[in-house]
């Protein structure tokens, strides 16, 4: 508004050749560029606001008004320039315009302004920024207000959210709190376990185990590990055709110096997998025996002192065609009885192996039997349905007659007992082997004599017959499943049966149950009853046998697995503390079953000896077995078709 | 708790009243699974294993009191706050109030470990027991690439550092060190502190990858629990030694990387000082006296050199009688270990060259009572010091070679370690393979184990080391306790003696068989000439083969035993034969490699 007309100056800048028009310096163009130009005159060049880099490499540095190339000016040399500026006393004040290529001086006023704008000042000198406000609005005369709106009530009152925030504050500072307080510096570590008293401080949650610690490297971790520890290519490659699970995680690998170890690239894995270890595995408190595996087996007395055993096989006794199913040995323990399936049933010397005698009774041998008393020499045998009683033609001439006689059935009889009981066994003579033949309803699988000798039971079907009066007898108890087996008590008048999974004891006097013993078996095979009568053990088609102490409970005392396979019989020696057990897998095991006759002790249950020998046919093995009962020998009956003796 | 319908009168019972799984547990805490995590983590609940799993057997079973004690727990609390905060800062976020961020993100909550720590460690013993794992993983951070992708910060990795250079300084400074080993998974160090047996492993001082398959947030928590747990550690060793924590360094030598020497100077400077005027705040003064005038003078590397001798010789020191002393009374508490692990390297000077693992040597050759240095800046004394008795070397150099001392492999250092002795360096000279480096975590004394050649020589040598300290007038204690030394003279070591009692073991049970067949051959003759007397027609006579006999033994002992004692006896021999059949394969391997060379010899 105020703006002083600029006085444009000549460039007399000397050596150059002047422009033909008077030019405006650039900086006082961009400053008054609104005011009236009489004296402004358009810059020579026209190429407009564009960067003059563009005609840095040009001989031009435009174009006039008319179009035409404006040529640069001769560059001055430099050392002539500066002789030039040295002698030139107003060369200050000189100033390049690269835009129109020329030079321009400055006049004093345009100094002053210069100076004035570096200064933070308005350009002009007279203007003032002070002034004093002029009021040219008439307020007087004004009969409206500008607006028309009460005051509001917050221009009265204090704020309420202010005096909140103001609460707020007073009351943190009040609490300890400072609100403009920095947050307070990351407290570091202190003394955390300044005094160890208090560990005796019980904590109330459950126990704590710590983590096991890692395995510590052995020499194959090394990074020079001695050669032997370095598997061969061979078995690296083996270690492809393990199982995952299998295959060694770390293969140890040799570096001749230290600085070619290369860096572990499972480092971070390891660590990973042992931080999950450390927080999602359930730690369980496990005792690591550190023992020798043989003070494992528990302390039995040497098998030297437990002397004599059968040890050896000592005599084979060849010439049954077929399986040998059962043997027996006579009461005085000269003569061997056996059965087989090739329908022949042979009677033998023991000490000499020689066949005395051989019936044919037909069809396969089930069980045969002796009669337990020493003059009677009567063999029992179970052929099928039928049980036959021989006459082995043994003995002295009186007891070759008391034999006779007890083997003498009245037919008539006989046939009147089948006429009124149906389902009764039928006693009948039998002319071929001079003997009785008991006809039953079902197979008879085993034959048990009483110790007297007068009486014998059967099963399948439990059954009790008297020799002298001919007479048979129903137990007359309510049998659970199929008896197995049964047997008598070596000194009194109770009756073991045993069925598939328990043995029950009755009492045949009082015609009552005593007791049910539990095998826990699934299929009880055999039962035993120690000389003693108090303990008696079972044998089972799952090779475990089980001794019941009868005094003691009604589980057993002792399980013992000792066989594979199904147990075929098991049997208490007479006389010596011994018991053996034989099996389809072709071994009869041999133990020491010493019972104390103080009940405070134990019974002591020492293996002694396994017997091979036998060898396996059709998938069986050991048939039978039986103790002699004077001597410490065991006869073996086996699929083989041979019967063996093993002595001491 | 959360209340279920239950029948009147019928009550949980069992392992389902005393587990749960761990959705019901999440259900009762209400809190998420990384959350419940972390807690698991820094509380260090672990599942158990009840007798029966009623839920099935792919579920983890907590212990119903395990999840009380987490539900009480205040960092759970605090947890919650944690993601409220969170939810303000990302609200202030998305509406561009950055102010209001950031002053959330100061004042975030942050959970408080010593608590907890106290709490699973009451005893300072009890956290020195599990610092295994603490210690390998704050040393495999330290060496870790900071990286933001994989939320490892740089800050946590410099703290990891420093925290393991503190404890690596400790150890040094109190010669606690016991073991080392070098292995192709990094370095196992072995300590000894106040009885309890610290293992940890560094990995090589090369890049570590960050692989994908790790779940670094589990790391991170583990590490939020263990760097707290190793200062608080570190500030309870240091103050025993009478040491403020946490240490403050020379910040040249700090900026050079070198920051277990500034460490080891600070630690073994500071005690000195303390020792000698009782009073630490003192000692500080003067320490940081010193240091200005380090910083003062031009020649720093003679005053470094001057501070290490003063540590060296304590005389010097005004109080030096008194001082005297009190490190005799010291060293009184010291156990024998200690003793003899400080004095390894005493009158040694170590020079460690380009190549050679120097942070290790460094923490290795002070701990066991030798002096180092190395090539670079800031080393206390230059390789041209007259008196360097040994120079570590890894690779031939060309340079000059001075005669005053051996050139030797960084394996020498690990080895003497091991084997308590002076080894002789003849195999470890530059050039040549070294040989091979043996675990010292390897018990011998298993039966049947294969002990490598190398391991035979460096017994030899300690019992010949032995032997020489019988001879001398002073016999030291341990000789004489030792009985098997005196017996045998230090000569045969103890590892022979088993050997050949074991042989001599064997051979009586073999006299023994034989002696038994023979008597059973003889019962079997008699037997059979019995029975031939009496034999017939169908009689065959056998004598019993005993080749069964000792299996027969084997199973009556098996017979008599319980299913479990049975079994348990099954294992062990299964793992027995194992071990057996990795020991012969190594056996079989050396012999293969054997016959090879004596081949082309």
């Amino acid at each position: 508004m105020k703006g002083k007309k600029k006085t444009m100056t000549q460039n007399d800048d000397e050596g150059a050749p002047s422009p033909s028009e008077k030019l405006p310096s650039p900086v006082v163009s961009d400053y008054d560029s609104e005011s009236d130009s009489d004296y402004e005159v358009a810059p020579r060049n026209t190429i407009g606001d564009v960067p003059l880099k563009w005609y840095e490499d040009e001989p031009h540095i435009g174009y006039d008004i008319k179009g035409k190339k404006i040529k640069k000016k001769e560059k001055q040399d430099k050392l002539d320039s500066f002789l030039a500026n040295v002698d030139d006393s107003k060369n200050w004040r000189k100033i390049y315009d690269e835009y129109n290529d020329e030079t321009i001086e400055l006049t004093k006023d345009e100094i002053k302004l210069v100076r004035r704008l570096l200064k933070n000042r308005a350009p002009h000198p007279d203007f003032d920024p002070y002034q004093d406000y002029v009021d040219w609005f008439k307020w007087d005369d004004a009969k409206h207000p500008l607006s028309n709106a009460p005051e509001p009530k917050r221009r009265f009152i204090p704020s309420k959210w202010e005096a909140k925030k103001v609460v707020k504050y007073v009351r943190a500072i009040r609490n300890g709190y400072n609100p403009f307080d920095k947050p307070k510096e990351e407290d570091g570590p202190y003394l955390l376990w300044g005094d160890d008293s208090g560990s005796t401080e019980k904590a109330n949650y459950l126990s704590y185990i710590p983590a096991p610690k890692q395995k510590l490297p052995g020499h194959d971790e090394s990074y020079n590990p001695p050669l032997e520890y370095i598997p061969t290519q061979e078995e690296i490659n083996a270690y492809q055709l393990m199982f995952e699970e299998d295959r060694p995680k770390f293969i140890p690998k040799r570096f001749t110096s230290m600085r070619s170890i290369p860096a572990y690239e499972n480092a971070m894995k390891d660590c990973f997998e042992r931080c999950l270890d450390l927080y999602l595995c359930p730690r369980v408190r496990k005792k690591r025996l550190n023992i020798d595996p043989e003070s494992l087996k528990p302390k039995l007395p040497s098998r030297k002192e437990l002397k004599p055993y059968p040890i050896t096989c000592y005599i084979e006794y060849k010439g049954h065609e077929d399986a040998v199913t059962s043997i027996s040995v006579e009461a005085s323990g000269q003569w061997m009885a056996s059965g087989s399936s090739d329908g022949t049933v042979r009677i033998w010397e023991v000490e000499t192996g020689r066949c005395l005698k051989r019936w044919e009774v037909g069809e396969a041998v089930n069980c045969v039997a002796w009669n337990p008393l020493p003059d009677i020499h009567i063999l029992a045998v179970c052929v099928g349905q039928d049980v036959l009683l021989l006459n082995t033609c043994l003995g002295d001439e009186e007891e070759q007659k008391c034999i006779k006689e007890l083997l003498w059935v009245d037919s008539t009889i006989a046939s009147d007992d089948s006429g009124n009981k149906a389902p009764s066994v039928s006693w009948l003579k039998d002319d071929k082997h001079m003997g009785l033949r008991l006809r039953h309803f079902k197979t008879v699988t085993a034959l048990e004599w009483h110790r007297k000798g007068d009486y014998f039971s059967t099963s399948f079907e439990l059954l009790i017959h008297q020799l002298s009066k001919k007479l048979t007898q129903k137990l007359p108890f309510k049998l659970h499943g199929l008896a197995v087996r049964s047997t008598f008590h070596p000194s009194r008048s109770i009756f073991f049966v045993c069925t598939k999974q328990s043995v029950r004891v009755y009492d045949l006097l009082k015609t009552k149950i005593i007791k049910k013993l539990d095998t826990g078996l699934r299929e009880a095979s055999s039962i035993a009853v120690h000389p003693g009568g108090d303990n008696l053990i079972v044998g089972s088609k799952e090779g475990k046998m089980c001794w019941f102490d009868m005094d003691l409970s009604s589980k057993p005392y002792k399980i013992l697995k000792c066989h594979p396979k199904d147990i075929n019989n098991v049997i208490f020696h007479r006389s010596y503390p011994l018991f053996a057990s034989c099996s389809d897998d072709c071994t009869a095991y041999v133990f020491h079953g010493m019972v104390y006759s103080d009940l405070n002790q134990n019974p002591l249950i020492v293996p002694l000896e396994i017997l091979r020998g036998h060898t396996s046919s059709n998938g069986r093995g050991i048939l039978d077995c039986k103790f002699h009962p004077r001597q410490p020998w065991l006869f073996t009956a086996g699929a083989d078709k041979l019967i063996k003796l093993y002595c001491h | 708790m959360v209340k279920h319908y239950r029948p009147p009168g019928k009550k949980k019972e069992g392992n389902a009243a005393k587990f749960v799984i761990r959705s019901q547990a999440l259900k009762q805490l209400q809190i998420s699974l990384p959350l419940f995590r972390k807690l698991c983590i820094l509380k260090g609940v672990t599942p158990r294993e009840p007798k029966k799993k009623f839920k099935g057997t792919h579920q983890t079973y907590y212990h119903v009191k395990d999840i009380a004690f987490l539900h009480h727990e205040p960092l759970v609390e605090i947890h919650r706050a944690i993601r409220v905060h969170e939810r303000k800062i990302k609200k202030a976020e998305a509406k561009k109030n950055h102010e209001r961020a950031n002053r959330l993100r100061e004042k975030t909550p942050k959970p408080k470990i010593d608590r907890i720590i106290r709490q699973r460690y009451p005893r300072f013993v009890d956290a020195l027991g599990e610092l295994d794992d603490c210690l390998t993983m704050v040393h495999l951070f330290a060496a870790l690439p900071a990286s933001e992708s994989k939320k490892i910060e740089v800050e946590s990795v410099h703290k990891c550092r420093r925290l393991a250079h503190e404890w690596q300084a400790f150890i040094s400074r109190t010669h606690k060190l016991r073991k080392t080993f070098v292995s192709v998974k990094g370095i196992y160090y072995q300590a000894e502190v106040e009885g309890q047996t610290i293992t940890w492993l560094t990995p090589h001082s090369l890049q570590q990858v960050v692989s994908d398959d790790v779940d670094i947030i589990t790391m991170l928590n583990f590490l939020q629990l263990y760097e707290p747990l190793l200062s608080f550690v570190n500030f309870r060793l240091y103050h025993s030694i009478n040491l403020k924590y946490p240490p403050i360094l020379d910040p040249r030598l700090e900026s050079l990387a070198a920051d277990l020497y500034a460490l080891s100077r600070y630690v073994s400077g500071n005690t000195r000082l303390s020792v000698v005027n009782s009073e630490a705040l003192q000692s500080e003064s003067e320490k940081i006296e010193t240091k200005q005038n380090e910083a003062e003078t031009g020649t720093e590397k003679s005053e470094l050199r001057l501070a290490q001798l003063q540590h060296q010789l304590p005389s010097n020191e005004p109080g030096a009688l008194m001082h005297l002393v009190e490190e005799v009374t010291g060293e009184d508490e010291e156990d024998q270990d200690t003793k003899e692990c400080k004095k390894l390297f005493k009158n040694m000077k170590f020079f460690l060259s380009r190549e050679v693992p120097r942070e290790s040597l460094l923490f290795v050759i002070p701990a066991f009572g030798g002096i180092v240095s190395w090539e670079g800046q800031g080393a206390p004394f230059g390789e041209s010091d007259q008196s360097i008795t040994h120079q570590i070397v890894d690779r031939e150099s060309q340079g000059h070679r001075f005669l005053s001392r051996e050139y030797i492999q960084p394996q020498w250092v690990y080895d003497c370690v091991n084997a308590r002795i002076i080894l002789p360096t003849e195999n470890y000279l530059v050039g040549r393979i070294p040989p091979p480096h043996l675990s010292p975590f390897i018990d011998y004394d298993e039966e049947g184990a294969y002990i490598p050649d190398y391991a035979k020589t460096i017994k030899h040598l300690q019992a010949a080391a032995r032997k020489e300290v019988l001879f001398l007038p002073g016999v030291g204690k341990e000789d004489l306790e030792d009985p098997q030394s005196l017996l045998v003279e230090g000569v045969i070591d103890r590892a022979e003696a088993n050997d050949a009692a074991r042989r001599k073991q064997k051979m009586m049970i073999l006299e023994q068989q034989y002696h038994d067949d023979l008597k059973k051959e003889l019962q079997g003759v008699t037997h059979t000439s019995a029975g031939s007397k009496e034999t017939s027609t169908g009689v065959v006579p056998t004598g019993e083969s005993t080749t069964n006999v000792q299996e027969n033994e084997d199973d009556m002992g098996k017979l008599m035993m319980s299913r479990k004692k049975r079994k348990l006896l099954e294992a062990m021999q299964i793992s027995n034969k194992r071990k057996q059949a990795q020991h012969d394969l190594i056996k079989q391997r050396k012999k293969k490699i054997e016959e090879a060379q004596s081949q082309r010899s």
